[in-house]
């Protein structure tokens, strides 16, 4: 299986070589080996996209080198976890990525000032059509973009916002000015309709 | 949630805030615990991984300056450059060994991090000094330090109660160190029962 996208918006780094989710399966399943020519190999073929997801969320640079060292020690010790036949191996690695990044905002104090200051989606260039254009060519992808768009706008861009940039609850009851349970009552009730919307 | 939706509705919809990310941190933690343990609520969250990673390709690709080496000196720690010493041979190599004798050792070290929970340890002259930050282990419970050395085997270094605790130890830079949630007074047997919080390996400082 051929990824469909690896790149974003930027192009990217010159000399990045494409990378199929069946390379990168094994490569994982070496490094659970303990594999080291392996883990530069998956290194050298998946740093620009794990770092592009630590990006978009933590943003400060420093940060991002210093959580880029933490995810690939988390991937070189858990790889043994990862199993092929339960879901894609990049999918499996933007998650430790993710997750680790995660962990980072909550434990960072409270960021009603920040977001005063600044809109963390305005990082996101055009979420509706960036997103759509580069997924054009995947069924899945496409299934989850229309199922995006038959929720309301706004609630969309909760959702995207909160999966691309990794707003909490409280960042988003912040930004829509709505009480933190209201928040949570309606975008729960836009991940059942996700749900709905993906099994049928 | 209606009254037709399923009982485990409520799981479901778990995972999906813990995927998206919405949660704050204590519930983001008691779900990532929940996940190692219950292994109904870890394929709802993978199934939410699965459903929500077609929005990965959002994701650029960024140029970061090549980390690799510092990934490996953390993983890998020192063994490498005195082997290449040793090879080295004659004069030369007399020389570059009493250098590296002589030269400051780092101080191996390692940090756990597991949300706002935070274990510094430092090894010196013997002694594993381990500093804790972050939320204790709750009222029944006890986090519990474990060194996995190159047998696979987790042996237990002993409860980790205050903000700090020193230990003496045999133990060499590459062991790995993880912190686990055990019953008050630890792991009844020889092996971990709760969730692994956290591992980390001890590395050059």
């Amino acid at each position: 299986m051929r990824l469909p996208a690896l790149s974003g918006g930027s192009r990217p780094p010159a000399g990045t070589p494409r990378l199929s989710d069946e390379t990168a399966s094994d490569l994982i399943q070496r490094v659970a080996q303990h594999d080291r020519a392996a883990f530069r190999a998956l290194y050298a073929l998946t740093a620009p996209k794990l770092a592009g997801v630590l990006t978009r969320m933590l943003k400060d640079r420093s940060e991002v080198e210093d959580a880029m060292q933490e995810v690939y020690v988390r991937i070189w010790q858990r790889a043994g976890q990862f199993s092929a036949d339960r879901g894609s191996a990049m999918g499996w690695l933007v998650a430790v990525a993710r997750n680790l990044a995660l962990d980072r905002l909550r434990a960072r104090p409270p960021q009603g000032a920040r977001l005063a200051g600044e809109d963390p989606l305005a990082l996101i260039p055009d979420p509706a059509v960036g997103v759509e254009a580069r997924l054009a060519a995947a069924g899945q992808a496409r299934r989850i973009l229309g199922c995006l768009d038959e929720q309301e706008p706004d609630r969309a861009e909760a959702l995207r916002g909160a999966y691309l940039v990794g707003l909490s609850y409280q960042d988003l009851a912040e930004r829509h000015g709505i009480p933190l349970n209201t928040m949570r009552t309606w975008l729960r009730r836009g991940l059942q309709r996700l749900r709905e919307c993906l099994e049928r | 949630m209606s009254p037709a939706d399923p009982p485990d509705d409520a799981d479901d919809l778990l995972a999906a805030e813990y995927v998206l990310g919405v949660l704050d941190a204590r519930a983001r933690r008691d779900a990532a615990r929940r996940a190692e343990v219950d292994g109904a609520f870890a394929a709802r969250v993978r199934d939410w991984e699965a459903r929500l990673s077609p929005l990965n390709a959002a994701y650029p690709e960024v140029a970061l300056p090549d980390l690799l080496l510092r990934i490996e000196a953390r993983l890998f720690p020192a063994r490498p450059r005195r082997r290449w010493v040793w090879a080295a041979g004659g004069v030369l190599a007399a020389g570059l060994a009493l250098a590296v004798v002589l030269w400051p050792q780092p101080v191996p070290q390692a940090r756990l991090v597991a949300g706002e929970l935070v274990v510094s340890v430092r090894l010196q002259a013997g002694l594993l000094d381990l500093r804790r930050s972050g939320p204790s282990a709750g009222e029944d419970r006890d986090y519990q330090l474990w060194a996995i050395g190159a047998d696979g085997v987790p042996r237990s270094l002993g409860l980790l109660r205050g903000e700090s605790l020193t230990v003496p130890t045999d133990l060499q830079p590459g062991v790995t160190l993880a912190i686990s949630l055990e019953p008050l007074g630890g792991a009844p047997g020889a092996l971990p029962t709760g969730p692994v919080l956290a591992s980390a390996v001890l590395g050059p400082g």
